[in-house]
């Protein structure tokens, strides 16, 4: 009734709004009628664009005109495989142009599989006077000298966090450009940089900082100087050490040792390369309170891995290598009651096992951890009934990624593909969100994804299914899917066309050395005018080939922006153009 | 008894009161420590030095009716008593909010016009719990809103609707075939196993759009036969849809075909086909297709033009193979131009040359 809404003035709609922050909810109230619209629009403080071409930098400022915080991604998660070539896109400056008169008063930047050039960093530096919370996790494209622009100019820089990027080195001393008035900084992690940073500039920038929480050093930081960190920053909660290896000297441990001990609120621990296991030691008093621990880079073998380990009683996430192997997961199993998330990752990818990890590890976790739901496990081996097991002793999993490093492995004991393993854990496990496949696969994986998986957002495929149908029951079945990314898969055109709109209500569809055929890519983009549809192809025009031509490489995105001008030669957007444009 | 006698002997009967009048013309007299509670009244009292009598009644903001003053005046008498724990308020405050939507939202208004700060955040704070994890369409229902944004505003494309009629219609098509294949995977059929995507790709692809109803000549293997059957068994009922397709459209070899495929589907569950027809396509499409496909009447000339456009997109697939054109064509339709007028978002638009093969 009219009257609700006459009598509920603005401010007082307004003030509610602000009790509501997740994205889902302020992108429902936006859309609920005129004037919640308007009211919202105002108040959004925070936008989160999954694909950065989706919608149009433009579009954005003009409908928000007071935003502090932007999340943006950008390449297609299949590019963490080298699948996406160089040069797609992805550019964050047109972002950055566009906020720089608008948003005078943003104060986060977030960026995931971005290009940023160091003119986006200058211009990023130049612009937001309350700048505080730059966020770079796989992104490329600038060097130092975009981050000499930060340390200098960021007055109130809160976070510099360049997760996995790959920077440029072209000096190590950019951090000295931090002036010595700067004081804010709550986190720093420049794991990814290859080369030295100034140490003493480290040092004097982290013993300034008394807010300092988060520090992830890089490889190049010795272990023999990681005690004087600690000692100016012992309010520290995350640590993430650089090389973890030095001459066995005792001082140094005993130094060591003292500077851990003296850090009361550490609760996650990274890092760690080139482990020198005679070190180990000093973290034993310090791991009952660690929560969350990153052993992806530490290269060391049990019993020093899995003694480590079973001494984080608080665990609840753990990264780690198969080196660990099952054993080392039994005794997690037995140690870490609240452990949720486990991710193995492979110590070697080649074809014979060089450590005894297989499904058993996995069941043992599962079985003995009631609270993990997220798990991203690289294997050799699985059985349909190790599977089933996980799925009956885990219908909590939220996130469930199988990794079995070579494709199109069967079961072991029965030579059966994996069908009804993966069945069963979409069926037991029905808040799944996220799943990748892998081993031997039919298309009856996919009809028990598509008629059980109805909470999947992300699904990854990998040499799987049979024919098209498997595709069909994933895109007709799946009523939450978001993001689909396939690669390898006999999965060809009749699908794809039928489930035409399906493409609408998702972020995006990847896929890659399928058998789409360019005429098919050419009739979805003209027919679904909100829809990219993105052919790349390295090998040659897909217009000099027939109609029947497999593509090489498919990208379909939702947007409202319509087609990007930024492609490279290699990529060509199907629209209604593109009949036009052939001749 | 004196005045002065009468607070000497029983001081708690002297409590001093605030008079205050709602928008309906009612007057009452609240406890002064109750009402002074409220930013609004204590700046009436204080700074104007109003309430103290009947006639010198506070007026409230237009927003506080009786039944709002009420639970207002709740809210205060509790929370103005100094000596209470943290946890009692928050007790008190879980229970007190425990309202229908309507008067939370007239509370949180009321609240709001008086000034008073924590109740206005208990409200609003509750109004956000409700709000939260509900969908736009929810949201509106609860709070009696009306959908009256244009599909440009809303950044988000909907699910599985677009405001384009031929889009719509396509899609209409397309969950016909997923329903198809959906029957055909219950009946097991063993040659779906067999396909290869390689040997039939624009053949597949008409015969999915078409229904079958594409060339019996080039479809070589059991599944296709299977389609052919079921041709026969539309061509059967077609005399039905076509009595009363006639005076809708204009019909030509291809897409009425096109069109019985659908609508036999349909008429299969139900006896009387032909007057449901009648009323319009759209009875028969909405409710049966399980995606929401929500369709509004459909002009029946705009029907035209999409049913052509349907048509000429399943041709535009088959460009590069003139032959199999030929045969499409065979049902003795006259050859129509390439070229045509599209008005709207111009999804479909002139083709060059490279149709003319």
């Amino acid at each position: 009734m009219l009257r609700m809404a006459t009598s509920f003035p603005e401010e007082v709609l307004e003030h509610v709004f602000s009790f509501i922050q997740s994205d889902k909810d302020r992108n429902a109230i936006s859309v609920v009628c005129k004037s919640w619209y308007e009211v919202e629009r105002w108040c959004r403080r925070r936008i989160f664009v999954g694909n950065c071409y989706a919608v149009s930098p433009a579009t954005v400022v003009k409908r928000f005109p007071d935003v502090r915080s932007v999340e943006l991604k950008g390449k297609p998660h299949f590019a963490d495989f080298s699948l996406v070539p160089d040069g797609w896109g992805g550019y964050v400056y047109p972002w950055i142009a566009a906020m720089e008169t608008t948003y005078p008063w943003l104060e986060e930047i977030r960026l995931k599989r971005m290009v940023v050039s160091d003119e986006a960093l200058e211009l990023i530096a130049k612009s937001f006077k309350n700048f505080k919370v730059l966020v770079l996790s796989s992104c490329e494209g600038f060097s130092t000298a975009g981050l000499n622009a930060i340390a200098a100019n960021c007055r109130n820089l809160r976070e510099l966090d360049l997760r996995e990027s790959d920077v440029e080195d072209t000096s190590g001393h950019w951090l000295s450009h931090f002036p010595d008035t700067f004081t804010s900084l709550v986190s720093l992690n420049i794991s990814c940089l290859l080369s030295e940073v100034s140490f003493s500039a480290l040092e004097r920038l982290v013993g300034r900082c008394p807010n300092l929480r988060t520090l992830r050093l890089n490889r190049a930081v010795p272990l023999d100087r990681l005690a004087d960190l600690l000692r100016r920053a012992p309010q520290l909660v995350e640590l993430g050490t650089g090389a973890y290896s030095a001459e066995l000297r005792p001082d140094v441990f005993s130094n060591l040792s003292g500077a851990l001990t003296g850090c009361s609120e550490l609760k996650s621990l990274s890092g760690f390369w080139d482990v020198v296991p005679s070190y180990l030691p000093v973290l034993y008093p310090i791991c009952s309170r660690i929560t969350s621990l990153n052993l992806s880079y530490a290269t060391m073998q049990n019993p020093d891995l899995s003694k480590l380990v079973s001494q984080c009683q608080s665990l609840q996430r753990l990264w780690v290598l198969d080196c660990i192997e099952d054993s080392g997961l039994e005794s997690l199993g037995e140690v870490c009651k609240d452990l949720q998330e486990l991710r193995v990752f492979p110590s070697d990818l080649g074809a014979e096992p060089n450590v005894s990890l297989t499904e058993r590890g996995l069941v043992a976790v599962s079985h003995r951890c009631p609270n993990l739901q997220s798990v991203l496990y690289f294997c050799r081996q699985m059985t349909n009934a190790a599977l089933v097991t996980i799925a009956r002793n885990r219908p909590n999993m939220t996130r469930f990624r199988l990794c079995i490093i070579e494709p199109r492995t069967p079961d072991y004991v029965t030579l059966q593909p994996l069908d009804v393993g993966f069945g069963a854990i979409v069926e037991h496990c029905k808040e799944l969100r996220r799943l990748s496949l892998s081993g031997l696969l039919t298309d009856r994986v996919f009809e028990y994804i598509g008629t059980h998986a109805k909470k999947l957002e992300m699904l990854s495929v990998a040499f799987a299914g049979d024919s098209d149908l498997g595709l069909h029951h994933v895109m007709s079945g799946c009523e939450s899917l978001r993001k689909l990314e396939i690669r390898d898969c006999p999965f060809g055109d009749k699908a794809l066309l039928a489930n035409a709109t399906k493409l609408e209500t998702m972020r995006s569809l990847w896929m890659s050395s399928c058998s789409v055929s360019f005429g098919a890519c050419k009739l979805l983009g003209q027919k679904m005018p909100r829809l990219n549809v993105e052919v790349i192809d390295e090998r040659e025009p897909p217009e000099s080939k027939p109609e029947s031509f497999h593509v090489e490489k498919l990208y379909i995105y939702r947007t409202v922006a319509g087609t990007r001008f930024d492609m490279p030669g290699f990529v060509w957007t199907m629209d209604e153009d593109a009949a036009l444009r052939k001749s | 008894m004196s005045e002065v006698d009468m607070a000497v002997i029983k001081p708690e009967m002297m409590k001093s009161y605030v008079w205050l009048q709602t928008t309906d013309g009612s007057i009452q007299q609240v406890e002064q420590e109750v009402a002074m509670f409220c930013p609004f009244i204590c700046h009436e009292v204080l700074q104007k030095g109003m309430g103290s009598s009947k006639s010198y009644a506070i007026c409230l903001p237009q927003r506080v009716n009786p039944a709002m003053l009420s639970l207002v005046l709740d809210y205060c008498r509790f929370h103005q008593v100094p000596g209470r724990s943290n946890k009692e308020r928050k007790s008190f405050d879980e229970k007190f909010i425990r309202m229908d939507t309507k008067r939370l939202c007239e509370l949180t208004s009321a609240a709001d016009s008086l000034q008073l700060k924590p109740l206005v955040d208990l409200t609003s704070r509750a109004l956000a719990r409700i709000i939260e994890g509900k969908t736009p369409e929810e949201i509106r229902e609860i709070f009696h809103l009306p959908d009256d944004l244009t599909e440009e505003e809303k950044l988000e494309p909907l699910k599985n609707t677009t405001d384009d009629p031929r889009i719509r219609l396509l899609n209409r098509l397309y969950a016909k075939k997923r329903k198809e294949l959906r029957e055909r995977e219950k009946l097991k059929i063993v040659e779906a196993e067999e396909e290869r995507v390689d040997d039939r790709s624009v053949d597949e692809l008409l015969s999915f759009i078409n229904g079958g109803n594409g060339d019996s000549k080039v479809l070589k293997t059991s599944k296709n036969k299977k389609k052919r059957r079921r041709r026969k068994d539309q061509q059967k009922n077609a005399s039905h849809s076509e009595v009363a397709e006639t005076d809708e459209r204009e019909s030509n070899g291809l897409h009425p075909m096109c069109h019985d495929t659908e609508l036999d589907d349909e008429f299969r569950p139900s006896s009387s086909g032909a007057s449901k027809l009648q009323d319009g396509e759209d009875d028969i499409f909405a409710p049966k297709v399980e995606f929401d496909d929500v369709d509004d009447e459909i002009d029946p000339a705009l029907k035209e033009k999409i049913d052509r456009e349907v048509e000429d997109f399943a041709r535009r697939l088959n460009s590069v193979w003139p032959e199999r054109m030929q045969e499409l064509l065979s049902f003795g339709q006259e050859r129509r131009p390439v070229h045509f007028a599209v008005n709207g978002n111009g999804t479909l638009r002139r083709c060059g040359s490279a149709e003319q093969k």
